[in-house]
């Protein structure tokens, strides 16, 4: 079961305070999207709109095509899956499962093979007559997925769903996640403000500030050519170099660079750690390593370019590059990696 | 010294507090008439009395009646009331909390004056239900602290899940928010049941014909002390310790 979901002219008041802005969103039937942004950003309000814990002072919210905004959650085609799992700890492990088929009214037997089917899917087959306080946290987070999915949602919120794994579990999870997606079909929302995790499994990410919406595309667009700074700054590292683009060139402490035709006047100039090089086909000057350290994958190292020495550039170099601190080194780009943003990062 | 001293304190410490209960049943085992030493017994033929009388025996009933049925209302509207208030944002629901536990401030006396004298203004006679009813006023405040105070966020999620699967507003109440509280409800049932089990000024005022054990108990007092009044009281402490022990054994255990 899988329907897309509409989001129109969504505005919401929590008393003064305007926590959603003028929220418009289409999302495909089947798709995996996930709210990412900091804190406070109405990521989670967004959510709760959508499952209709909370009803928007203003726009229309269509499931499938049909208008649900007024309509309450145990009447929508969507389930939560909260954050801290919800389970009921009363129950075990198979009646939680099915408890939203009781409240339609299945008999036993088609609960008790549902459960089967569910736990099964979610690799726990057998702890069905286990309490929720007999699991880990990684259990108990499938047992939550289990229940939500087997009411076969039209669209499935999860609600930070990892946030209380450990690093290394939650990335088996966030696979598995995106297998089960791929299996059950169902529309997926899942609210995160990890961005590694944003990436590893979303179709499409809505990064989200301050009650608006700041971007919308899959990982690689969104993470390579960002529509805001906001948005670059908040996926990954980003060195920002500020600017003054007179004429389509961007003047910096690093030289002049291509600036582009879009804007005039201060901009801040950004570059990925991983696009700085000793080589490349545009040069950044010379630059003095202040630090680094070994990641495995790469060398992580703090530069302080010649041109520039109160800033400071994070750079990533291949494993094998000798950098200790106060050697003097070329630094490089493509052209293709520099973004250019109006205005500084408030 | 302070080897010595500490548990000489607490010796010292428990004698008092048990004493008289260790006394009481002790007594309440005198063969004699009377309930002074020296002790005489241990014979069991008060207790054959006590037992066997039938207008003691109809009290003990009509308290244990009055006790489970008072303590059964008091924690369902204590429950109802402090679910409403904790899950709903209402005008002035501080105030209503106040004004639902502010009863536990006032004295039983005037608690039972009051409803006599409203009863009394009503009509209706005074019977065990106004006993049980003056029960009810004394121990809903304390029920309503107990189970508001236990309400928590993680209830709450449980609740919202149960909506978004589908339940109503009583399948949330009947399936979840009940079943979870299960330890506050029980702690707040057994405690009411202990506090009307032995309650006199309010049962006094409010009862007539029927009364409950301890109105029973002080009407046989006026006629002198007898090891009758140490059988009966041994019976109503047994009773009392049985409560607790249930809600220690079965409840409170079950927590941790």
């Amino acid at each position: 079961m899988t329907a897309s979901v509409t989001l129109s002219g969504i505005n919401h008041h929590f008393g003064p305070f305007h926590a959603l802005k003028d929220i418009a969103l289409e999302i495909a039937a089947g798709e995996y999207i996930t709210l990412l942004g900091p804190s406070g950003c109405g990521k989670t309000t967004l959510l709760s709109i959508l499952g209709g814990f909370v009803e928007p002072t203003e726009g229309r919210v269509q499931i499938g095509g049909q208008d649900m905004t007024r309509v309450p959650p145990a009447k929508r085609p969507t389930t939560t899956m909260f954050q801290d799992y919800a389970l009921f700890p009363h129950m075990t492990v198979a009646d939680n499962v099915t408890f939203g088929m009781r409240m339609a009214g299945a008999p036993k037997a088609a609960r008790t093979a549902k459960a089967r089917d569910m736990l099964a899917l979610v690799g726990l087959a057998d702890a069905a007559g286990k309490r929720p306080h007999a699991l880990s946290g990684g259990q108990r987070q499938r047992v939550a997925l289990a229940r939500a999915l087997a009411v076969a949602p039209d669209v499935l919120l999860l609600d930070e769903p990892l946030g209380a794994l450990d690093l290394k579990l939650r990335r088996a999870m966030q696979d598995e996640l995106k297998a089960i997606q791929r299996q059950v079909g169902t529309t997926f929302v899942h609210v995160t403000h990890d961005q590694e995790e944003a990436m590893a499994i979303a179709d499409r990410i809505v990064v989200m500030q301050a009650g608006r919406i700041e971007d919308v595309g899959p990982p690689a667009r969104i993470y390579r050519d960002p529509a805001t700074l906001f948005t670059a700054d908040f996926m990954g590292e980003m060195n920002h170099i500020p600017a003054m683009v007179v004429n389509g060139v961007a003047q910096t402490a690093l030289g002049h660079l291509p600036g582009g035709d879009h804007l005039n006047g201060p901009a801040t100039l950004c570059l990925r750690p991983e696009s700085i090089a000793i080589t490349g086909s545009l040069a950044l000057g010379r630059a003095t390593v202040r630090d680094a350290a070994f990641f495995g994958a790469h060398i992580r190292a703090h530069l302080v370019p010649d041109g520039a020495p109160d800033l400071t550039l994070v750079a990533h170099f291949p494993p094998e590059t000798d950098l200790s601190p106060g050697t003097q080194i070329d630094i490089a780009t493509q052209p293709g990696a520099l973004r250019l943003f109006a205005g500084d990062l408030a | 010294m302070t080897r010595y001293l500490a548990p000489l304190y607490l010796v010292i410490a428990f004698a008092f507090i048990y004493l008289p209960v260790v006394t009481l049943v002790l007594f309440s085992f005198q063969g004699s008439t009377l309930p002074v030493p020296p002790f005489d017994g241990p014979s069991l033929r008060w207790y054959r009395e006590v037992l066997g009388d039938d207008d003691t025996t109809e009290a003990l009933v009509n308290s244990l009646v009055v006790a489970i049925g008072s303590s059964a209302v008091a924690v369902t509207l204590g429950f109802l009331a402090a679910y409403g208030l904790a899950r709903h944002v209402l005008p002035g629901s501080a105030f209503m909390r106040g004004l639902l536990i502010a009863p536990l401030t006032v004295s039983y006396l005037i608690v039972g004056l009051g409803l006599l004298i409203v009863i009394t203004r009503t009509g209706a006679g005074l019977s065990l239900v106004t006993a049980g009813i003056g029960h009810v006023v004394i121990n809903l405040p304390l029920a309503f602290a107990i189970l508001y105070a236990s309400m928590g966020a993680q209830q709450e999620q449980a609740e919202r899940a149960a909506r978004d699967l589908g339940a109503n507003e009583f399948q949330v109440l009947m399936l979840v928010t009940a079943p979870m509280l299960a330890p506050a409800i029980a702690a707040a049932f057994f405690l009411s049941v202990t506090l009307s089990w032995d309650e006199f000024i309010i049962a006094f005022l409010l009862t007539r014909f029927d009364v409950t054990l301890p109105v029973e108990i002080w009407s046989m007092l006026r006629s002198g002390l007898s090891p009758r009044l140490n059988a009966i009281g041994s019976v109503v402490f047994l009773a009392s310790v049985a409560a607790v022990l249930i809600l220690e054994l079965f409840v409170l255990r079950r927590r941790q």
